[in-house]
Protein backbone atom coordinates (compact mmCIF):
# COMPACT_ATOMS: atom_id res chain seq x y z
CA UNK A 1 0.00 0.00 0.00
CA UNK A 2 2.78 2.40 -0.76
CA UNK A 3 -0.35 4.66 -2.67
CA UNK A 4 -1.05 5.92 0.62
CA UNK A 5 2.03 7.48 1.04
CA UNK A 6 2.07 8.68 -2.48
CA UNK A 7 -1.56 10.13 -2.10
CA UNK A 8 -0.33 11.70 0.82
CA UNK A 9 3.13 12.88 -0.79
CA UNK A 10 -0.01 14.30 -3.70
CA UNK A 11 -1.75 16.40 -1.34
CA UNK A 12 1.42 18.10 0.08
CA UNK A 13 2.25 19.08 -3.25
CA UNK A 14 -1.48 20.26 -4.31
CA UNK A 15 -1.65 22.41 -1.34
CA UNK A 16 1.37 24.23 -1.97
CA UNK A 17 1.07 24.59 -5.45
CA UNK A 18 -2.50 25.74 -4.57
CA UNK A 19 -1.46 28.23 -2.06
CA UNK A 20 1.33 29.72 -4.17
CA UNK A 21 -1.21 30.58 -6.80
CA UNK A 22 -3.47 31.70 -3.94
CA UNK A 23 -6.40 29.06 -5.19
CA UNK A 24 -9.32 28.81 -2.49
CA UNK A 25 -10.19 25.73 -3.70
CA UNK A 26 -8.64 22.81 -6.01
CA UNK A 27 -11.23 21.54 -8.67
CA UNK A 28 -9.79 18.71 -10.48
CA UNK A 29 -6.05 17.81 -10.68
CA UNK A 30 -5.26 15.53 -13.73
CA UNK A 31 -2.59 12.74 -13.38
CA UNK A 32 -0.38 10.43 -15.54
CA UNK A 33 0.30 7.02 -14.57
CA UNK A 34 2.42 4.79 -16.21
CA UNK A 35 1.31 0.96 -16.95
CA UNK A 36 4.79 -0.07 -15.61
CA UNK A 37 4.77 2.54 -12.67
CA UNK A 38 3.79 -0.42 -10.34
CA UNK A 39 0.62 1.97 -9.19
CA UNK A 40 -2.21 0.31 -7.78
CA UNK A 41 -4.54 3.17 -9.64
CA UNK A 42 -7.83 2.18 -7.45
CA UNK A 43 -5.91 2.15 -4.56
CA UNK A 44 -4.44 5.02 -5.23
CA UNK A 45 -8.31 6.82 -6.01
CA UNK A 46 -9.24 5.39 -2.89
CA UNK A 47 -5.95 6.73 -0.67
CA UNK A 48 -6.85 10.14 -1.73
CA UNK A 49 -10.38 10.45 -1.80
CA UNK A 50 -10.07 8.94 1.98
CA UNK A 51 -7.41 11.59 2.77
CA UNK A 52 -8.50 14.89 1.25
CA UNK A 53 -11.42 15.22 3.33
CA UNK A 54 -9.10 16.79 5.86
CA UNK A 55 -8.24 19.26 3.43
CA UNK A 56 -10.34 22.28 2.50
CA UNK A 57 -8.24 23.11 -0.37
CA UNK A 58 -8.77 19.90 -1.56
CA UNK A 59 -12.14 18.10 0.17
CA UNK A 60 -13.99 18.43 -2.99
CA UNK A 61 -10.99 17.65 -5.93
CA UNK A 62 -11.59 14.80 -8.41
CA UNK A 63 -8.85 13.56 -9.75
CA UNK A 64 -8.32 12.15 -13.22
CA UNK A 65 -5.78 9.28 -13.88
CA UNK A 66 -4.62 9.00 -17.57
CA UNK A 67 -2.91 5.45 -18.24
CA UNK A 68 0.07 5.43 -19.95
CA UNK A 69 1.29 2.71 -22.51
CA UNK A 70 4.41 0.98 -22.17
CA UNK A 71 5.99 1.96 -25.49
CA UNK A 72 9.67 1.02 -26.02
CA UNK A 73 12.29 1.96 -28.80
CA UNK A 74 14.53 -0.77 -30.05
CA UNK A 75 18.29 0.24 -29.88
CA UNK A 76 18.93 -2.21 -32.59
CA UNK A 77 16.29 -1.15 -35.54
CA UNK A 78 14.74 1.78 -34.10
CA UNK A 79 11.65 0.24 -34.09
CA UNK A 80 9.19 1.75 -31.92
CA UNK A 81 6.10 -0.44 -30.36
CA UNK A 82 3.75 -0.88 -27.51
CA UNK A 83 3.77 -3.90 -25.73
CA UNK A 84 2.06 -4.92 -22.63
CA UNK A 85 4.52 -7.71 -21.40
CA UNK A 86 6.73 -5.76 -18.49
CA UNK A 87 9.42 -8.30 -18.19
CA UNK A 88 10.90 -9.61 -21.00
CA UNK A 89 9.80 -7.49 -24.18
CA UNK A 90 11.38 -8.28 -27.43
CA UNK A 91 11.60 -6.24 -30.41
CA UNK A 92 8.35 -8.01 -32.88
CA UNK A 93 10.54 -6.61 -35.93
CA UNK A 94 14.17 -7.65 -35.16
CA UNK A 95 13.47 -9.89 -32.07
CA UNK A 96 16.33 -7.80 -29.80
CA UNK A 97 16.29 -7.66 -26.46
CA UNK A 98 18.14 -4.33 -26.55
CA UNK A 99 15.07 -1.73 -26.16
CA UNK A 100 15.02 1.70 -24.64
CA UNK A 101 11.49 2.62 -22.40
CA UNK A 102 10.15 5.58 -24.09
CA UNK A 103 7.10 5.56 -22.20
CA UNK A 104 4.95 3.39 -19.40
CA UNK A 105 6.97 4.81 -16.08
CA UNK A 106 5.04 8.21 -15.58
CA UNK A 107 4.18 8.91 -12.09
CA UNK A 108 3.31 12.39 -12.63
CA UNK A 109 1.08 15.24 -12.16
CA UNK A 110 0.25 16.83 -15.48
CA UNK A 111 -2.14 19.84 -14.27
CA UNK A 112 -5.00 21.08 -11.55
CA UNK A 113 -7.67 22.96 -12.39
CA UNK A 114 -8.24 25.90 -9.28
CA UNK A 115 -10.93 28.26 -8.33
CA UNK A 116 -8.98 31.64 -7.92
CA UNK B 1 -27.95 22.06 -1.01
CA UNK B 2 -27.80 19.06 -2.92
CA UNK B 3 -25.98 16.04 -0.84
CA UNK B 4 -23.91 14.64 -3.92
CA UNK B 5 -22.20 17.37 -5.69
CA UNK B 6 -23.06 20.44 -3.95
CA UNK B 7 -24.48 22.06 -5.82
CA UNK B 8 -27.82 24.22 -4.43
CA UNK B 9 -30.30 21.74 -6.58
CA UNK B 10 -32.84 19.44 -5.19
CA UNK B 11 -32.05 15.82 -6.17
CA UNK B 12 -35.00 14.01 -7.26
CA UNK B 13 -33.68 10.38 -5.88
CA UNK B 14 -35.76 8.40 -8.61
CA UNK B 15 -34.13 10.72 -11.31
CA UNK B 16 -31.39 12.23 -10.36
CA UNK B 17 -30.99 13.28 -13.88
CA UNK B 18 -34.04 15.01 -14.50
CA UNK B 19 -33.53 17.62 -11.83
CA UNK B 20 -30.17 18.47 -12.19
CA UNK B 21 -29.97 21.28 -14.63
CA UNK B 22 -26.39 22.58 -14.61
CA UNK B 23 -23.32 21.36 -16.45
CA UNK B 24 -20.63 19.55 -14.38
CA UNK B 25 -17.95 22.03 -13.26
CA UNK B 26 -19.40 24.86 -14.15
CA UNK B 27 -19.87 28.42 -11.67
CA UNK B 28 -22.04 27.41 -8.90
CA UNK B 29 -21.80 23.91 -9.57
CA UNK B 30 -20.02 20.58 -8.69
CA UNK B 31 -18.21 21.77 -5.07
CA UNK B 32 -19.36 25.08 -5.18
CA UNK B 33 -17.47 27.10 -7.26
CA UNK B 34 -17.92 30.65 -6.98
CA UNK B 35 -14.91 32.66 -8.19
CA UNK B 36 -12.67 32.17 -11.34
CA UNK B 37 -10.75 28.99 -12.58
CA UNK B 38 -7.65 28.71 -14.32
CA UNK B 39 -5.47 25.64 -15.34
CA UNK B 40 -2.19 25.07 -13.92
CA UNK B 41 0.59 22.93 -15.52
CA UNK B 42 2.53 21.07 -13.15
CA UNK B 43 4.12 18.21 -15.23
CA UNK B 44 6.49 16.90 -12.01
CA UNK B 45 6.54 13.78 -10.43
CA UNK B 46 4.13 12.32 -7.50
CA UNK B 47 7.37 11.24 -5.55
CA UNK B 48 8.27 14.91 -5.61
CA UNK B 49 8.34 15.04 -1.87
CA UNK B 50 9.91 12.14 -1.34
CA UNK B 51 12.16 12.65 -3.54
CA UNK B 52 13.54 16.34 -2.59
CA UNK B 53 14.28 14.85 1.17
CA UNK B 54 16.19 12.19 -0.52
CA UNK B 55 18.12 14.87 -2.75
CA UNK B 56 19.08 16.58 0.71
CA UNK B 57 19.65 12.92 2.89
CA UNK B 58 22.39 12.21 -0.30
CA UNK B 59 23.65 15.31 -0.51
CA UNK B 60 24.74 15.75 3.64
CA UNK B 61 26.21 11.60 3.35
CA UNK B 62 28.62 13.26 0.42
CA UNK B 63 29.54 16.04 2.55
CA UNK B 64 30.20 13.30 5.51
CA UNK B 65 31.97 11.18 3.01
CA UNK B 66 29.25 8.09 4.37
CA UNK B 67 28.57 5.83 1.84
CA UNK B 68 24.69 4.65 1.94
CA UNK B 69 23.10 1.15 1.50
CA UNK B 70 19.72 0.94 1.66
CA UNK B 71 18.91 -2.97 2.05
CA UNK B 72 15.09 -3.85 0.48
CA UNK B 73 14.14 -8.15 1.19
CA UNK B 74 10.57 -9.58 2.16
CA UNK B 75 10.69 -10.20 6.34
CA UNK B 76 12.76 -12.77 6.92
CA UNK B 77 15.39 -12.99 3.98
CA UNK B 78 17.86 -11.95 6.48
CA UNK B 79 19.22 -8.42 6.54
CA UNK B 80 19.78 -8.25 10.32
CA UNK B 81 21.84 -11.20 9.99
CA UNK B 82 23.91 -10.19 7.30
CA UNK B 83 24.33 -6.75 8.50
CA UNK B 84 25.10 -8.85 12.00
CA UNK B 85 27.73 -10.60 9.83
CA UNK B 86 29.25 -7.94 7.96
CA UNK B 87 29.79 -5.67 11.29
CA UNK B 88 31.25 -9.03 12.80
CA UNK B 89 33.72 -9.03 10.17
CA UNK B 90 34.68 -4.97 9.27
CA UNK B 91 33.98 -3.22 12.92
CA UNK B 92 38.03 -3.12 13.21
CA UNK B 93 38.17 -1.61 9.92
CA UNK B 94 35.84 0.94 9.25
CA UNK B 95 33.48 2.76 10.65
CA UNK B 96 29.41 1.46 10.55
CA UNK B 97 26.30 2.83 11.75
CA UNK B 98 23.01 1.38 11.03
CA UNK B 99 19.52 2.75 10.16
CA UNK B 100 16.54 -0.08 11.42
CA UNK B 101 13.39 0.39 9.93
CA UNK B 102 10.34 -1.59 11.07
CA UNK B 103 6.78 -1.08 11.95
CA UNK B 104 6.95 -2.15 15.51
CA UNK B 105 9.52 -2.91 18.05
CA UNK B 106 13.29 -1.63 18.50
CA UNK B 107 14.01 -5.90 18.68
CA UNK B 108 16.82 -5.10 15.38
CA UNK B 109 18.27 -2.07 16.56
CA UNK B 110 18.97 -3.96 19.94
CA UNK B 111 20.42 -6.95 17.65
CA UNK B 112 22.58 -4.12 16.31
CA UNK B 113 23.99 -2.16 18.82
CA UNK B 114 24.69 -5.89 20.54
CA UNK B 115 27.67 -5.94 18.11
CA UNK B 116 29.13 -2.61 19.83
CA UNK B 117 27.91 -0.53 16.75
CA UNK B 118 25.61 2.89 16.70
CA UNK B 119 22.01 1.66 15.46
CA UNK B 120 18.62 3.86 15.44
CA UNK B 121 15.25 2.59 14.81
CA UNK B 122 13.10 3.93 12.95
CA UNK B 123 9.19 2.68 13.32
CA UNK B 124 6.90 3.34 11.13
CA UNK B 125 3.94 2.78 13.00
CA UNK B 126 2.58 0.71 10.20
CA UNK B 127 3.56 2.49 6.69
CA UNK B 128 5.66 -0.68 4.95
CA UNK B 129 8.78 1.42 4.02
CA UNK B 130 10.96 3.72 4.87
CA UNK B 131 10.44 7.45 3.42
CA UNK B 132 13.28 9.97 2.94
CA UNK B 133 12.29 12.07 5.81
CA UNK B 134 12.13 9.46 8.08
CA UNK B 135 15.82 8.71 7.45
CA UNK B 136 16.61 12.42 7.47
CA UNK B 137 15.50 12.98 10.88
CA UNK B 138 17.04 9.06 12.14
CA UNK B 139 20.56 9.94 10.60
CA UNK B 140 20.01 13.08 12.87
CA UNK B 141 20.01 10.68 15.93
CA UNK B 142 22.74 8.48 14.96
CA UNK B 143 24.67 11.51 14.47
CA UNK B 144 24.02 12.69 17.99
CA UNK B 145 25.17 9.15 19.18
CA UNK B 146 28.13 9.08 17.63
CA UNK B 147 29.12 12.10 19.48
CA UNK B 148 31.63 13.72 16.31
CA UNK B 149 32.56 9.65 15.18
CA UNK B 150 33.06 9.67 11.44
CA UNK B 151 31.21 6.85 9.70
CA UNK B 152 32.08 5.52 6.49
CA UNK B 153 29.11 3.38 5.86
CA UNK B 154 25.60 3.63 6.61
CA UNK B 155 23.24 0.65 6.18
CA UNK B 156 19.55 1.63 6.24
CA UNK B 157 17.54 -1.77 6.53
CA UNK B 158 14.05 -0.88 5.46
CA UNK B 159 11.06 -2.41 6.37
CA UNK B 160 10.61 -6.30 5.37
CA UNK B 161 8.30 -6.01 1.69
CA UNK B 162 9.52 -6.51 -1.63
CA UNK B 163 7.18 -3.87 -3.03
CA UNK B 164 7.04 -0.50 -1.95
CA UNK B 165 10.45 0.14 -0.32
CA UNK B 166 11.03 -0.35 -4.28
CA UNK B 167 9.53 3.40 -5.05
CA UNK B 168 11.53 5.74 -2.23
CA UNK B 169 14.56 6.49 -3.14
CA UNK B 170 16.04 7.67 0.88
CA UNK B 171 19.58 9.25 -0.96
CA UNK B 172 21.62 5.99 -0.51
CA UNK B 173 24.15 5.39 -2.72
CA UNK B 174 23.23 2.06 -3.60
CA UNK B 175 20.22 -0.51 -3.40
CA UNK B 176 20.36 -3.65 -1.93
CA UNK B 177 17.70 -6.50 -2.63
CA UNK B 178 18.02 -9.73 -0.60
CA UNK B 179 15.99 -13.15 -1.77
CA UNK B 180 16.73 -15.90 0.07
CA UNK B 181 16.61 -19.48 -1.02
CA UNK B 182 13.11 -20.67 1.71
CA UNK B 183 11.25 -17.21 -0.51
CA UNK B 184 11.24 -19.21 -3.96
CA UNK B 185 12.95 -18.47 -7.32
CA UNK B 186 10.47 -16.42 -8.46
CA UNK B 187 11.19 -13.47 -6.93
CA UNK B 188 12.77 -11.42 -9.41
CA UNK B 189 9.77 -12.17 -12.07
CA UNK B 190 7.02 -11.32 -9.42
CA UNK B 191 8.89 -8.02 -8.04
CA UNK B 192 10.90 -6.72 -11.04
CA UNK B 193 10.65 -3.08 -9.53
CA UNK B 194 12.79 -4.12 -6.75
CA UNK B 195 15.39 -5.48 -9.54
CA UNK B 196 15.01 -2.99 -11.44
CA UNK B 197 16.08 -0.27 -8.90
CA UNK B 198 18.93 -2.01 -7.22
CA UNK B 199 22.50 -2.32 -8.00
CA UNK B 200 23.15 -5.21 -5.62
CA UNK B 201 21.65 -8.78 -5.54
CA UNK B 202 22.18 -11.58 -2.75
CA UNK B 203 20.58 -14.59 -2.73
CA UNK B 204 20.80 -15.94 1.04
CA UNK B 205 20.44 -19.53 3.06
CA UNK B 206 21.99 -20.79 0.28
CA UNK B 207 23.07 -23.88 2.55
CA UNK B 208 19.13 -24.35 2.04
CA UNK B 209 19.42 -25.43 -2.26
CA UNK B 210 19.41 -28.82 -1.57
CA UNK B 211 16.35 -28.83 0.04
CA UNK B 212 14.20 -26.56 -2.28
CA UNK B 213 13.46 -26.19 -6.01
CA UNK B 214 15.66 -23.31 -6.41
CA UNK B 215 17.80 -23.20 -9.44
CA UNK B 216 21.18 -20.47 -9.12
CA UNK B 217 21.84 -20.02 -12.50
CA UNK B 218 18.55 -19.66 -13.59
CA UNK B 219 17.16 -17.12 -10.44
CA UNK B 220 20.30 -15.09 -11.93
CA UNK B 221 19.20 -15.04 -14.87
CA UNK B 222 16.11 -13.84 -14.62
CA UNK B 223 17.28 -11.22 -11.81
CA UNK B 224 19.74 -9.92 -14.65
CA UNK B 225 17.06 -10.49 -17.97
CA UNK B 226 15.65 -7.32 -15.49
CA UNK B 227 18.50 -5.19 -14.69
CA UNK B 228 21.69 -6.43 -16.75
CA UNK B 229 23.63 -3.98 -14.30
CA UNK B 230 23.06 -5.76 -10.80
CA UNK B 231 25.97 -7.45 -8.56
CA UNK B 232 25.11 -10.53 -8.00
CA UNK B 233 26.28 -12.51 -4.55
CA UNK B 234 25.26 -15.95 -3.21
CA UNK B 235 25.64 -16.46 0.71
CA UNK B 236 25.21 -18.35 3.31
CA UNK B 237 25.42 -16.70 7.11
CA UNK B 238 25.54 -20.37 8.39
CA UNK B 239 28.40 -21.84 6.49
CA UNK B 240 29.90 -18.22 5.46
CA UNK B 241 29.87 -19.29 1.29
CA UNK B 242 29.90 -15.79 -0.18
CA UNK B 243 30.50 -13.84 2.90
CA UNK B 244 33.93 -13.28 1.94
CA UNK B 245 33.00 -11.80 -1.80
CA UNK B 246 30.55 -9.62 0.26
CA UNK B 247 32.71 -8.51 2.49
CA UNK B 248 35.16 -7.25 0.09
CA UNK B 249 32.97 -5.30 -1.99
CA UNK B 250 31.66 -3.26 0.86
CA UNK B 251 35.16 -2.49 2.52
CA UNK B 252 36.14 -1.37 -1.13
CA UNK B 253 33.27 1.42 -1.28
CA UNK B 254 34.80 3.19 1.77
CA UNK B 255 37.80 4.70 -0.46
CA UNK B 256 35.23 5.43 -3.36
Amino acid sequence: MHEVSIAMGMIDELTRIARENNARKVITVKLKIGKMSGIVIDSLQFAFDAAKLEYPLLNSTAIFIEEVPLIYECNNCKNTFKTDDIYFPSCPGCKSYNLKILSGEELHIENLEVEV
Amino acid sequence: MCDVCGCGHHHDSKSPSTSHDHPPFAKGGQGGIIGETRIIDVNESLLKSNESAAISNRAHFDEKGIFSVNIISSPGSGKTTLLEKTIEALKNDINIGVLEGDIETDLDAERIRKKGIPAVQLTTGGACHLESSLVHKGFHELEHQLNGKKLDILFIENVGNLVCPSFFNLGEHIRVVLVSVPEGPDKPLKYPKAFKTSHVFIITKSDLVPYFDFDIEKVKKDALSINPFLNIFVISAKTGEGLKEWFDFIKKQKHD
